[in-house]
């Protein structure tokens, strides 16, 4: 497969399952992935994985889930794709909107609390996202917000979402949060290049194991110079 | 892996009733169960939570149990079923012990332990076990078998229970080849009581087996008890 | 709907359960007796189906007895907590499987030592410091699990007890006419009074 094909999804018959046999109409499809991002002192690392998969079918090996929103505002999703591209074009429309209006960008924490209120808007009829938005703070510290597809929103540290979440949140509790550790300092902020590594380390594994994760992961670095988006493969298989 | 709970969305699922009535039996206690391979040795650790459904009955719950000198077993799943395995279990090697007067092989267990599942192929007990030992040779032997005995042995590690999905994440990301002894238990126990953490069936302390060919470590080790 | 629950010491076990037999909303007899005399030193609690806890219950307490008097000697608490363990095993493989939740509580007359042990319907069996069925478990395993300490007293039991019915009174919207309490010691069995203890 060559590089041009690569980044044109490729679109597969969904499989004929009982899930649609019924005649009944279903609104959302989990086209599985996983994301996560984790906050440093003056960064922070977002990586997501680039397959899109329906059941056992690949959509698409080189599909990105992870978008940037503003000049230093990375929203990394997973769940249901065709949502996620929509919630992206939502928050894109809005923060251009505010760009004009207030001749200033939007902030990373207003741009978090637009996101929770874009999700709860539509409370009765949500979109099947599991956000994650990353960016600095107006000290210049790296924020990570983590939300439901309700708009519920937490400040964290790290987080990761997605199909392989239960696979990797373990890991990061242990490596980014340093949890069961009895020694260790749990207030203590990764340098870019362990969290980088960490990053990258979670993914390796994930795809290992979790057959809707693999093929290609994004990666952006948020820092005071801007973002910074790097690409690396993933198991194919 | 699984669909994610977090939205109650109803997703149709091609499983049979009769499959996701078993699915829900499995969960029914919770556990978490793994085994790692080291250089000479190898290491089972295990939960001690006894719950039904969310109500934690018991926190010292054995689901690792000891059948010969250096070989262990672990079972997870439904807790009625854990006991009458081991029950049975322990009488066929203890059979088996003297039959052959030999004491009996990890691998041999193994087999032993898979036909007695698949003896059940229809009406299976509500278990998943895994076996950890060393063999004559001092060469480690682990491996996993499914609820009707199907057995699979991969050389690096092998996990089950309801936190089995936690622990793949963990040990595919902290297993290394060639632990000693003590880098084993560190490793092991790092992963086990970080998947628990995220598994609200399972946890409420753990314990830990290494298995060298000098003798057996086994360590309780504290854990968050929520 | 029934109450069960207990509490083992180093040398004793008390037993708590409720007295009420019910049917759909009538209750019938309020002064029944949920438990079983298995020997001199161990007592069967049972709860679950009404049918089957009488008969399973009975079932056991005749061969536990059998066993007695065909090797003149009583089976100790574990071994009968086993057995019972693998006659409800049986029975859960079989065509109609019992649905019966008990407790066995004892005192080995060999090493003095009190154990109890929580059998579920599913033959789950596990050896535990204390123990409840049933709807009241999720009221009194709170109160159990913040009062109780290792080598506690009789007393210190009994106030434990105490507590528990403090709670189920207060909110459980089931109300029990009375309890039937029962302590299991090196002495034997002795039947306590709720004004009592």
């Amino acid at each position: 497969m060559n590089f041009a094909e690569m980044h044109q999804p490729e679109f597969a018959q969904a499989p004929a399952t009982e899930r649609h046999s019924h005649g009944r109409w279903e609104p959302y499809v989990d086209n599985g992935g996983t994301s996560l991002a984790i906050a440093g002192s003056d960064y922070v690392v977002v990586a997501s994985d680039a397959r899109q998969s329906n059941g056992y079918i690949i959509n698409s090996r080189y599909s990105p889930k992870a978008f940037q929103l503003t000049n230093n505002v990375i929203l990394a999703t997973s769940g249901y794709a065709a949502d996620a591209k929509r919630l992206v074009e939502v928050l894109e429309q809005n923060s251009q909107m505010y760009f004009h209006k207030h001749e200033k960008p939007m902030s990373t924490t207003a741009t978090a609390q637009m996101l929770s209120n874009t999700l709860y808007g539509r409370r009765f009829f949500p979109y099947y996202v599991f956000p994650i938005l990353a960016g600095l703070d107006t000290e210049g510290r790296g924020a990570v917000f983590a939300y439901d597809p309700v708009g519920n929103m937490e400040r964290v540290v790290y987080r990761a979402f997605g199909s392989a979440a239960a696979l990797v949140q373990p890991f990061l509790d242990s490596a980014v949060g340093f949890k069961n550790q009895r020694n260790a300092d749990a207030t203590r902020l990764l340098d870019r290049e362990q969290a980088l590594k960490i990053a990258i380390d979670a993914f390796t594994g994930a795809a290992e194991r979790d057959i809707h994760t693999g093929d290609w992961l994004d990666i952006y670095i948020v820092d005071g110079n801007g973002v910074q988006h790097q690409k690396r493969e993933l198991k194919h298989d | 892996m699984k669909l994610r709970a977090e939205l109650a969305i109803k997703c149709a699922t091609h499983e049979s009733q009769t499959e996701s009535r078993n699915h829900s039996i499995m969960q029914y206690n919770g556990s978490a169960i793994v085994a790692m391979v080291g250089k000479n040795c190898v290491a089972i650790a295990a939960d001690k939570r006894l719950g039904q459904q969310a109500l934690t009955v018991d926190m010292d719950f054995e689901k690792v149990f000891r059948m010969t000198d250096r070989t262990f077993i672990g079972l997870s799943g439904l807790a009625a079923d854990v006991k009458t395995v081991h029950d049975t279990l322990r009488m066929r090697v203890n059979l088996y012990k003297h039959r052959e007067e030999r004491v009996i092989e990890p691998k041999t267990m193994a087999h032993l332990v898979s036909h007695m599942l698949y003896e059940r192929r229809f009406g299976p007990y509500y278990i998943e076990p895994i076996i950890a030992g060393l063999d004559k040779d001092n060469k480690p032997y682990i491996c996993a078998t499914d609820l009707i005995g199907c057995l699979s042995l991969p050389e690096d590690f092998v996990v089950t229970g309801t936190a089995s999905d936690n622990l793949f994440g963990m040990c595919e990301s902290l297993w290394e080849p060639e632990l000693e002894p003590e880098d084993l238990f560190e490793t092991i126990s790092q992963a086990l009581l970080n998947a628990v953490d995220r598994d609200a069936m399972s946890g409420w302390g753990a314990v830990v087996h290494i298995i060298t060919p000098d003798g057996v470590i086994t360590r309780d080790i504290k854990g968050r008890m929520d | 709907m029934d109450a069960l629950f207990a509490i083992a010491g180093k040398d004793f076990v008390i037993s708590v359960s409720d007295t009420a037999s019910a049917r759909s909303i009538v209750r019938m007899k309020k002064n029944c007796d949920k438990t079983y005399k298995l020997s001199s030193h161990t007592l069967l609690a049972v709860c679950g189906e009404p049918g089957d806890t009488a008969n399973f219950a009975e079932y056991i307490q005749g061969n536990v007895r059998l066993y007695s008097v065909r090797n003149s000697q009583d089976l100790s608490p574990s071994e009968t907590a086993n057995f019972i363990r693998n006659e409800l095993a049986g029975s859960m493989r079989s065509r109609k499987p019992y649905n019966v939740n008990m407790l066995v509580a004892g005192v080995d007359q060999n090493t003095g030592a009190a154990s109890l042990y929580r059998i579920d319907y599913l033959a789950a069996m596990a050896k535990v410091p204390f123990a409840a069925h049933g709807y009241c478990a999720y009221f009194v395993y709170s109160v159990m699990d913040h009062e109780y300490t290792e080598g506690l007293t009789l007393e210190q039991g009994f106030d434990i007890v105490k507590n528990c019915l403090t709670a189920l009174k207060e909110r459980f919207i089931v109300d029990f006419p009375d309890f039937s309490i029962k302590v299991i010691s090196t002495n034997g069995t002795r039947e306590y009074d709720l004004a009592e203890i």
